[in-house]
């Protein structure tokens, strides 16, 4: 059918033709279609919500006013804010990530296999948790950290205010810092340690061979985890509204907040405007990654068999040991003891024998809307980790194995989500959803939300499995073709199956940002269709918060399960490689 | 003599009014009408309040209609409820939000007459129901002060006197510049003291935080001596706490919640059947005993004993919803 068709066309355009109704232009299509309905539907939305004086429904006028009002003294404050706190936050987490990542994977420091669980903790915990925890232990006058100093030297000064831009970014970094780890762990331990022992064998020293090697080789996936960290950086809420907005600290996200929630009319307008003048400037970001990328090879993974293994540190692994703990010390086991501590008494920060009690843990186990919520978002967690990672396995391939034609356009579609802030983009699919025809059953039932999350997860699918399938050699997957695999043979014997532990990673990091997921979440619910994020806001602002630090509680528990099944896992391919 | 005679008629009378309109058999016809609907969907801005599911379930219990509830902030449930309308899709039947929200709905055509209640007759001066809006309940507002921080001759007695020097710096208080209670506050003290009030105030220095439910905790552990304002409705859950609500001698800012039909609403019997529960003595008592002020007469009389002082006291104004993006930037002004 193809060939007759092609056959009535002179040249080149039959030929085009022909390409484009064969098996792969139509696949190129469909993945076109499908990630323009996850990303550029919504944000087409949101564009006209920024060009127009009224939201989507009501009548109103085409304006530039919503861009007008980003060229605002305050606005322009709020943006170097928000780049300045971001960009700090990104590189002190990147360098701590690269550090700990090189610890776990690269050296023979004692307990890797437990601390590598520990490290990632905080990147799970809800942030509302953490800031409360910091905000107990890290308050100017009653915080624990300077009760104690006080109490030790006698001085009247506090050492610590979280309430500052330094507690911003520390509270930042614990999941930055994690985030990142989870990132470029597994590509350090994927890495084939001959390229590092010839380093050693010409002569470098280990700091030499660290840089010049091991750091180099990592830079697609370093400067991947860092563009995403620092995207994630500026669309960050939490950490500002916490601890910024208190002591006249702004940024984007709060400065869209305000406009959205916290005026008598929602300025949808200067909202959307926010949210696309941010995208422009990370889009700026991702061009400079290409540039830096680009024309560069990264392969440590090929043909050829490798055994990995592990530098000897001798004496000062009890140092990298030491480093590691301190960094689990200070980022979980002092806000999660206080969570922890806090969850078996009345309430937070009271700590007498009478106000011991179970109730929070009861009142959790007896709640039927967090049970509800909960197996739904186990159902939505499952669904959509699997999905988005499916996705994102076939965009990676294509943006960095193939020279497609419309591979680009993929790209940038499959990024777009990421780009837009969280709360903006949340009304971009509520006016997607709810103006769909009311034929296609997606707005108020679970679809609405499972899309939502697979199109807010492409992106990191996509980054972790494209980082991983650069470092993968070109000739083990030429190998296959010639041996006669197709296609999907190629991708799933080959390049998936080596890029496994990516996968894992990916799918875990979806999982659990499904489960906290809230910008989008509380506008797509409907009654029966609840997610634990509703359901723990609902208790927030009902004054539990000792029973939402018990979800918490729980969430940890399942991430501990879920590393410990995906680390064994990932083990045994990397040993069966 | 007579005065008192006739006051104990009106409350007689009142009490006699649901089971008056319960046995009107216009009215039984609208309960049959709802019991046939069989759902109520209602659409909420009270995040995860304990007490109106007390309510929705005693009402379910009472007519056999099944509620489905969605809560969200204002603004979402506002933008959810325009854009379905917008889009055609007419889901939920009634509307639960504060007072200036349900105004600009009503003004943008969102919502649609209530078709008549009988238990409106109840509802207590200042407020008032209108062919459209009920009040549902009312938010009050006063100082929350640190028993152990704050001596007892130290207690502010007047709104003015948290302008003292000794609550420099010490002030943990919402957001005036954005909406909320902290903007109800703004409102009301600038109608009754004047701009002067809060040039002295922002003189203060007091640090805003938009996390309620953490800043009362924060005010109890002693981070702070004294919180602005003080939803009276989370006395409940914090009186074992070293806390003190207090109000000034002036009066309580308060903020009303309006219950409404939404337009095109799918079950608007069981809308109906639902605003005239909501207005029950009994219902009422369910609010109040948690810190609401009550919309009907009967219920102020036998609210718990630890809040009857409070709620009793003087309502002193509230936000007008005109006014608010004015005010609003007002309040950014002075609150640099």
């Amino acid at each position: 059918m193809t060939t007759t068709v092609a056959a009535n066309f002179p040249g080149r355009t039959a030929a085009s033709l022909g390409r484009l109704v064969s098996g792969r232009g139509i696949g190129i299509a469909a993945l076109i279609v499908i990630l323009g309905f996850l990303s550029l539907y919504p944000m087409a939305m949101l564009f006209y919500g920024s060009l127009h004086s009224t939201p989507p429904g009501i009548a109103g006028e085409f304006n530039l006013d919503g861009y007008a009002a980003l060229f605002t003294a305050e606005n322009l404050t709020v943006m170097a804010n928000t780049v300045g706190i971001s960009l700090v936050k990104s590189v002190l987490s990147l360098a701590l990530a690269i550090l700990l990542a090189w610890i776990i994977a690269r050296t023979d420091t004692p307990g890797r296999g437990a601390l590598e669980v520990l490290i990632t903790l905080p990147f799970f915990i809800p942030p509302i948790l953490t800031a409360t925890a910091w905000a107990m232990l890290g308050n100017a006058q009653v915080g624990t950290i300077n009760l104690v100093w006080r109490w030790l030297t006698g001085s009247e000064a506090a050492i610590v205010d979280v309430f500052s831009y330094g507690g911003v970014v520390w509270h930042m970094m614990q999941y930055s810092t994690p985030f990142i780890f989870l990132f470029v762990v597994d590509a350090f331990r994927a890495m084939d340690p001959s390229l590092e022992e010839s380093s050693r064998m010409s002569g470098a020293t280990r700091w030499q061979t660290f840089w010049r090697i091991t750091i180099a080789l990592m830079l697609p996936v370093t400067t991947s985890a860092f563009i995403l960290s620092f995207i994630r950086g500026m669309e960050s809420f939490e950490s500002a509204v916490f601890f910024g907005t208190p002591v006249g600290i702004n940024v984007l996200t709060t400065q869209i907040y305000q406009s959205i929630t916290q005026r008598a009319q929602p300025d949808y307008q200067s909202a959307t405007a926010l949210g696309f003048a941010a995208m422009a400037l990370m889009f700026g970001l991702l061009i400079q990654q290409s540039r830096l990328l680009g024309g560069r090879s990264f392969t440590t993974v090929t043909g050829k068999g490798y055994s990995p293994n592990v530098m000897q540190l001798g004496w000062m692994r009890w140092l990298t040991f030491g480093i590691c703990i301190a960094f689990f010390a200070v980022t979980v086991a002092l806000p999660i003891g206080q969570l922890l501590l806090s969850s078996f008494f009345q309430f937070f920060g009271f700590y007498q024998l009478d106000m011991l009690t179970l109730d929070h843990y009861h009142n959790v186990w007896q709640n039927r809307e967090f049970w509800r919520a909960f197996g739904n978002t186990m159902l939505l967690g499952v669904c959509g980790a699997t999905a988005t990672m499916a996705l994102g396995g076939i965009v990676a391939y294509i943006t960095t194995r193939t020279l497609w034609r419309g591979r680009r356009l993929i790209d940038i579609l499959a990024w777009l989500p990421w780009m837009m802030p969280g709360m903006v983009l949340g009304i971009g699919f509520l006016w997607g959803f709810a103006t769909l025809p009311h034929e296609i059953p997606i707005y108020g039932t679970l679809w609405a939300l499972l899309l939502a999350y697979v199109a807010l997860g492409t992106p990191v699918a996509v980054r972790v499995t494209s980082s991983a399938y650069q470092q993968i050699a070109k000739d083990i997957e030429e190998c296959s073709r010639v041996h006669g695999a197709g296609w999907w043979q190629t991708l799933g014997r080959i390049l998936v199956a080596l890029a496994w532990p990516a996968f894992a990673v990916g799918w875990v990091l979806i999982f659990f940002g499904i489960m906290r997921e809230l910008s989008a979440s509380i506008l797509l619910y409907a009654p029966g269709t609840e997610v634990l994020s509703v359901v723990m806001l609902k208790m927030w602002t009902g004054g539990k918060p000792e029973e939402v630090s018990v979800i918490g509680l729980l969430m940890l528990v399942l991430v501990l399960m879920f590393r410990w099944v995906q680390l064994r896992f990932v083990k045994k391919r990397i040993s069966t490689l | 003599m007579i005065k008192n005679a006739l006051a104990i008629l009106a409350a007689f009378l009142a009490l006699l009014a649901p089971a008056a309109a319960q046995t009107d058999p216009e009215w039984q016809k609208v309960v049959d009408a709802a019991k046939k609907e069989g759902k109520l969907v209602i659409y909420t801005a009270t995040l995860g309040s304990a007490y109106h599911k007390t309510v929705f379930k005693a009402f379910e219990d009472k007519y056999g209609i099944r509620i489905e509830l969605l809560e969200a902030r204002a603004s979402e449930v506002r933008e959810r409820v325009r854009i379905e309308q917008a889009a055609g899709r007419f889901v939920g039947d009634i509307h639960h939000n504060g007072s200036t929200t349900t105004w600009l709905m009503m003004r943008d055509g969102n919502l649609q007459p209530h078709g008549g209640v009988p238990n409106v007759k109840n509802i207590v001066p200042p407020f008032e129901a209108d062919a459209t809006r009920i009040p549902a309940e009312v938010i009050s507002y006063a100082l929350l002060i640190n028993r152990n921080m704050v001596k007892l001759a130290d207690e502010p007695k007047s709104w003015k006197d948290i302008l003292g020097p000794k609550w420099t710096g010490k002030i943990l208080s919402d957001d005036y510049r954005a909406l909320g209670g902290g903007a109800v506050f703004f409102v009301v003290m600038y109608d009754t003291f004047g701009k002067q009030f809060h040039e002295a105030l922002a003189a203060q220095k007091p640090v805003f935080s938009r996390d309620i439910a953490n800043s009362e905790r924060r005010v109890a552990r002693g981070e702070f001596p004294l919180y602005i304002p003080f939803s009276l409705q989370d006395y409940g859950q914090l009186k074992s706490l070293p806390i003190k609500p207090i109000v000034p001698q002036e009066g309580r800012p308060y903020v009303r919640f309006d219950l409404a039909t939404l337009k095109n609403a799918p079950h608007p019997n069981a809308a109906r059947v639902f605003m005239n529960f909501y207005l029950e003595v009994d219902q009422q008592l369910v609010f109040a005993n948690a810190g609401y002020n009550p919309v009907v007469k009967g219920a102020i009389e036998r609210v718990n004993e630890d809040l009857r002082p409070l709620l009793a006291t003087k309502a002193l104004g509230t936000t007008v919803p005109e006014r608010q993006d004015a005010m609003l930037e007002l309040a950014k002004k002075i609150y640099k």
